[in-house]
Protein backbone atom coordinates (compact mmCIF):
# COMPACT_ATOMS: atom_id res chain seq x y z
CA UNK A 1 0.00 0.00 0.00
CA UNK A 2 1.99 3.02 -1.26
CA UNK A 3 0.88 6.65 0.20
CA UNK A 4 0.55 8.67 -3.09
CA UNK A 5 2.14 12.47 -2.34
CA UNK A 6 0.20 15.82 -2.96
CA UNK A 7 2.11 19.05 -3.27
CA UNK A 8 1.63 21.67 -0.68
CA UNK A 9 2.57 24.93 0.30
CA UNK A 10 6.06 24.84 2.43
CA UNK A 11 5.92 25.73 6.29
CA UNK A 12 2.28 24.29 6.87
CA UNK A 13 2.13 22.62 10.40
CA UNK A 14 -0.44 19.22 9.61
CA UNK A 15 -2.01 17.40 11.97
CA UNK A 16 -4.24 14.24 11.22
CA UNK A 17 -6.16 12.31 13.76
CA UNK A 18 -7.89 9.52 13.58
CA UNK A 19 -9.91 7.38 16.78
CA UNK A 20 -10.09 4.39 13.94
CA UNK A 21 -7.03 2.43 14.05
CA UNK A 22 -7.33 -1.22 14.55
CA UNK A 23 -3.86 -4.14 13.99
CA UNK A 24 -3.64 -7.82 15.61
CA UNK A 25 -1.83 -8.82 18.54
CA UNK A 26 0.48 -11.79 18.40
CA UNK A 27 -1.80 -13.35 20.29
CA UNK A 28 -4.65 -12.59 17.23
CA UNK A 29 -6.87 -10.37 19.61
CA UNK A 30 -7.31 -6.80 17.71
CA UNK A 31 -6.08 -3.60 19.58
CA UNK A 32 -7.93 -0.80 18.93
CA UNK A 33 -6.85 3.06 18.99
CA UNK A 34 -6.42 6.74 18.14
CA UNK A 35 -3.79 7.38 16.14
CA UNK A 36 -2.39 11.05 16.16
CA UNK A 37 0.14 12.23 13.32
CA UNK A 38 2.49 15.92 13.41
CA UNK A 39 4.33 17.24 11.07
CA UNK A 40 5.68 20.53 8.91
CA UNK A 41 5.90 20.31 5.23
CA UNK A 42 8.44 20.70 3.13
CA UNK A 43 6.28 21.29 0.42
CA UNK A 44 4.40 17.66 0.28
CA UNK A 45 1.95 15.42 2.55
CA UNK A 46 0.47 12.39 1.61
CA UNK A 47 -3.41 11.92 -0.43
CA UNK A 48 -5.74 10.91 2.45
CA UNK A 49 -7.44 8.38 0.52
CA UNK A 50 -4.80 6.20 0.13
CA UNK A 51 -3.33 7.10 3.63
CA UNK A 52 -6.86 5.54 4.83
CA UNK A 53 -6.31 2.29 2.46
CA UNK A 54 -2.95 1.72 4.40
CA UNK A 55 -4.71 2.70 8.17
CA UNK A 56 -7.28 0.14 6.92
CA UNK A 57 -4.23 -2.21 5.58
CA UNK A 58 -3.37 -2.59 9.28
CA UNK A 59 -6.35 -4.76 10.52
CA UNK A 60 -4.81 -8.07 9.18
CA UNK A 61 -1.25 -7.00 10.07
CA UNK A 62 0.39 -8.79 13.47
CA UNK A 63 2.20 -6.23 15.24
CA UNK A 64 3.35 -5.97 18.92
CA UNK A 65 2.03 -2.93 20.19
CA UNK A 66 4.95 -0.89 21.07
CA UNK A 67 5.88 -1.17 17.07
CA UNK A 68 2.51 0.13 15.99
CA UNK A 69 3.89 3.83 15.86
CA UNK A 70 7.48 3.32 14.40
CA UNK A 71 5.36 1.51 11.66
CA UNK A 72 3.26 4.05 10.45
CA UNK A 73 5.84 6.92 11.09
CA UNK A 74 8.11 5.04 8.51
CA UNK A 75 4.99 4.91 6.37
CA UNK A 76 4.84 8.27 6.31
CA UNK A 77 8.68 9.21 6.08
CA UNK A 78 9.61 6.81 3.04
CA UNK A 79 6.62 8.69 1.18
CA UNK A 80 7.15 12.42 2.46
CA UNK A 81 9.81 14.70 2.93
CA UNK A 82 8.77 16.54 6.15
CA UNK A 83 9.98 18.25 9.16
CA UNK A 84 9.43 17.32 12.49
CA UNK A 85 7.16 14.40 12.41
CA UNK A 86 5.56 12.51 15.13
CA UNK A 87 3.21 9.56 15.59
CA UNK A 88 1.14 8.85 18.81
CA UNK A 89 -0.83 6.04 19.22
CA UNK A 90 -2.97 5.78 22.22
CA UNK A 91 -4.32 2.13 22.44
CA UNK A 92 -7.47 1.08 24.23
CA UNK A 93 -6.99 -0.82 27.46
CA UNK A 94 -5.99 -4.58 28.07
CA UNK A 95 -6.09 -6.15 30.74
CA UNK A 96 -6.33 -2.99 32.54
CA UNK A 97 -3.39 -1.61 31.34
CA UNK A 98 -3.44 1.46 29.16
CA UNK A 99 -0.74 1.66 26.27
CA UNK A 100 0.61 5.33 24.42
CA UNK A 101 3.27 4.69 21.90
CA UNK A 102 4.90 7.34 20.66
CA UNK A 103 7.54 7.85 17.78
CA UNK A 104 9.88 10.79 16.02
CA UNK A 105 8.71 14.71 17.17
CA UNK A 106 6.86 15.10 20.31
CA UNK A 107 4.09 16.76 20.33
CA UNK A 108 0.59 17.28 22.29
CA UNK A 109 -2.36 15.75 20.05
CA UNK A 110 -5.48 17.46 19.88
CA UNK A 111 -8.11 15.60 21.66
CA UNK A 112 -11.72 16.31 20.88
CA UNK A 113 -14.36 15.57 23.46
CA UNK A 114 -16.51 13.21 21.30
CA UNK A 115 -16.58 12.01 17.83
CA UNK A 116 -18.94 14.91 16.74
CA UNK A 117 -16.89 17.64 17.65
CA UNK A 118 -15.77 19.40 14.16
CA UNK B 1 -29.61 -19.41 45.17
CA UNK B 2 -28.38 -21.91 42.65
CA UNK B 3 -24.73 -22.29 41.50
CA UNK B 4 -23.90 -25.06 39.11
CA UNK B 5 -20.65 -26.09 37.95
CA UNK B 6 -19.49 -23.44 35.87
CA UNK B 7 -16.12 -24.18 34.96
CA UNK B 8 -17.63 -27.43 33.21
CA UNK B 9 -20.25 -25.12 31.68
CA UNK B 10 -17.87 -22.58 29.92
CA UNK B 11 -14.70 -23.57 27.87
CA UNK B 12 -13.22 -20.28 26.87
CA UNK B 13 -13.22 -17.90 30.00
CA UNK B 14 -9.74 -19.26 31.77
CA UNK B 15 -8.38 -21.19 29.15
CA UNK B 16 -4.61 -21.17 28.07
CA UNK B 17 -4.83 -20.15 24.84
CA UNK B 18 -7.58 -18.26 23.07
CA UNK B 19 -8.46 -18.46 19.20
CA UNK B 20 -10.03 -15.29 17.43
CA UNK B 21 -11.97 -16.24 15.01
CA UNK B 22 -12.22 -13.38 12.00
CA UNK B 23 -15.52 -14.61 10.27
CA UNK B 24 -18.91 -14.66 12.10
CA UNK B 25 -19.28 -17.37 14.08
CA UNK B 26 -22.41 -17.47 16.76
CA UNK B 27 -20.97 -20.80 17.89
CA UNK B 28 -18.81 -19.16 19.79
CA UNK B 29 -21.21 -17.89 22.46
CA UNK B 30 -21.79 -19.66 25.75
CA UNK B 31 -24.23 -19.49 28.76
CA UNK B 32 -23.79 -20.36 32.03
CA UNK B 33 -26.15 -20.56 34.86
CA UNK B 34 -28.65 -17.49 36.64
CA UNK B 35 -27.74 -18.33 40.20
CA UNK B 36 -30.56 -15.52 41.46
CA UNK B 37 -33.74 -16.66 38.83
CA UNK B 38 -36.01 -15.75 41.78
CA UNK B 39 -34.95 -12.07 40.81
CA UNK B 40 -35.65 -9.81 37.48
CA UNK B 41 -32.38 -7.61 37.53
CA UNK B 42 -30.79 -5.88 34.41
CA UNK B 43 -27.66 -6.96 33.17
CA UNK B 44 -25.55 -4.68 30.71
CA UNK B 45 -22.52 -5.60 28.23
CA UNK B 46 -21.26 -2.51 26.85
CA UNK B 47 -18.38 -3.05 23.85
CA UNK B 48 -16.83 0.02 22.88
CA UNK B 49 -14.72 -1.89 20.36
CA UNK B 50 -16.80 -3.19 17.89
CA UNK B 51 -15.80 -3.04 13.87
CA UNK B 52 -17.42 -4.46 11.11
CA UNK B 53 -17.38 -4.19 7.32
CA UNK B 54 -19.48 -2.07 4.54
CA UNK B 55 -21.13 -4.78 2.58
CA UNK B 56 -20.84 -2.42 -0.47
CA UNK B 57 -17.74 -0.55 0.07
CA UNK B 58 -15.64 -2.88 2.36
CA UNK B 59 -14.64 0.17 4.31
CA UNK B 60 -14.50 -0.51 7.82
CA UNK B 61 -16.99 0.73 10.61
CA UNK B 62 -16.97 1.42 14.35
CA UNK B 63 -19.36 1.72 17.11
CA UNK B 64 -19.83 1.40 20.80
CA UNK B 65 -22.71 -1.70 21.28
CA UNK B 66 -24.74 -1.58 24.76
CA UNK B 67 -26.53 -4.94 25.27
CA UNK B 68 -28.90 -4.70 28.24
CA UNK B 69 -30.85 -7.94 29.27
CA UNK B 70 -33.19 -9.48 31.82
CA UNK B 71 -32.03 -13.31 32.47
CA UNK B 72 -34.07 -16.03 32.70
CA UNK B 73 -31.95 -19.57 33.59
CA UNK B 74 -29.21 -18.76 30.91
CA UNK B 75 -26.73 -15.88 31.23
CA UNK B 76 -24.26 -14.94 28.10
CA UNK B 77 -20.31 -15.43 29.47
CA UNK B 78 -18.66 -11.93 28.23
CA UNK B 79 -15.37 -13.81 27.08
CA UNK B 80 -17.71 -15.54 24.61
CA UNK B 81 -19.28 -11.96 23.50
CA UNK B 82 -15.95 -10.77 23.40
CA UNK B 83 -14.46 -12.85 20.81
CA UNK B 84 -18.22 -13.34 19.19
CA UNK B 85 -18.31 -10.12 18.38
CA UNK B 86 -14.57 -9.99 16.96
CA UNK B 87 -15.73 -12.23 14.50
CA UNK B 88 -17.98 -9.41 12.56
CA UNK B 89 -14.57 -8.01 11.99
CA UNK B 90 -13.83 -8.93 8.25
CA UNK B 91 -18.32 -9.29 8.19
CA UNK B 92 -19.87 -7.63 5.72
CA UNK B 93 -23.02 -5.91 7.63
CA UNK B 94 -24.92 -2.94 7.61
CA UNK B 95 -25.17 -1.36 11.12
CA UNK B 96 -29.23 -1.96 10.82
CA UNK B 97 -28.74 -5.67 9.94
CA UNK B 98 -25.99 -6.35 12.52
CA UNK B 99 -27.91 -4.86 15.52
CA UNK B 100 -30.63 -7.59 14.70
CA UNK B 101 -28.50 -10.39 14.05
CA UNK B 102 -26.38 -10.33 17.47
CA UNK B 103 -29.80 -9.49 19.32
CA UNK B 104 -31.67 -12.71 17.34
CA UNK B 105 -28.52 -14.89 18.21
CA UNK B 106 -28.82 -13.84 22.30
CA UNK B 107 -31.99 -14.52 22.29
CA UNK B 108 -31.74 -17.82 20.61
CA UNK B 109 -28.74 -18.42 22.98
CA UNK B 110 -30.23 -17.63 26.21
CA UNK B 111 -33.99 -16.80 26.02
CA UNK B 112 -34.10 -13.78 27.86
CA UNK B 113 -37.43 -12.49 29.66
CA UNK B 114 -36.24 -8.81 27.79
CA UNK B 115 -33.39 -7.82 25.52
CA UNK B 116 -32.01 -4.81 23.67
CA UNK B 117 -28.72 -4.18 21.77
CA UNK B 118 -27.87 -0.42 20.69
CA UNK B 119 -25.74 -0.17 18.23
CA UNK B 120 -23.81 3.49 18.46
CA UNK B 121 -22.15 3.73 15.35
CA UNK B 122 -18.89 6.45 14.55
CA UNK B 123 -20.34 8.94 11.47
CA UNK B 124 -20.24 8.02 8.01
CA UNK B 125 -20.66 11.19 5.23
CA UNK B 126 -21.60 12.99 8.91
CA UNK B 127 -24.01 10.57 9.78
CA UNK B 128 -23.94 8.49 12.38
CA UNK B 129 -27.09 5.79 12.64
CA UNK B 130 -28.13 4.51 16.09
CA UNK B 131 -30.11 1.11 15.52
CA UNK B 132 -31.97 -0.30 18.47
CA UNK B 133 -33.46 -4.05 18.67
CA UNK B 134 -35.77 -5.13 21.31
CA UNK B 135 -37.34 -8.15 22.39
CA UNK B 136 -39.68 -9.38 24.99
CA UNK B 137 -40.86 -13.44 25.76
CA UNK B 138 -44.03 -12.92 25.40
CA UNK B 139 -44.86 -12.20 28.91
CA UNK B 140 -47.37 -9.40 30.00
CA UNK B 141 -45.03 -7.89 32.27
CA UNK B 142 -41.94 -7.86 29.70
CA UNK B 143 -44.19 -7.08 27.03
CA UNK B 144 -45.32 -3.52 29.04
CA UNK B 145 -41.33 -2.98 29.51
CA UNK B 146 -40.87 -3.51 25.71
CA UNK B 147 -43.55 -1.24 24.80
CA UNK B 148 -43.12 1.20 27.63
CA UNK B 149 -39.07 1.14 26.24
CA UNK B 150 -40.00 1.41 22.55
CA UNK B 151 -42.19 4.72 23.05
CA UNK B 152 -39.58 6.35 24.85
CA UNK B 153 -36.56 5.69 23.06
CA UNK B 154 -34.08 8.82 22.46
CA UNK B 155 -36.12 10.84 24.64
CA UNK B 156 -32.05 11.42 25.95
CA UNK B 157 -30.23 10.77 22.56
CA UNK B 158 -27.32 9.49 23.17
CA UNK B 159 -23.78 10.61 22.44
CA UNK B 160 -20.62 8.40 21.77
CA UNK B 161 -18.41 9.49 23.90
Amino acid sequence: MKLTKVTIQKNSTIEYSSKELLFLAKSGQPYRGSLHIYFISKGETFDLLTFKKYITSLRSVTLNAEDIAYTIYKKIDDAIDSKKLGVIVDLTSRGGIQQRISFGKKFKPVVKSNIFQV
Amino acid sequence: MIISNREEELSQLGSSSTTYSYSYDPKLLETFENAHQENDYWVTLNADEFTSLCPITNQPDFGTLIINYIPHIKMVESKSLKLYLFSFINNGEFHEDVVNKIGKDLVALMKPKYLEVIGLFYPRGNISIHPTFSYNNGENYYQELEKHRFFNRNLNPQRIG
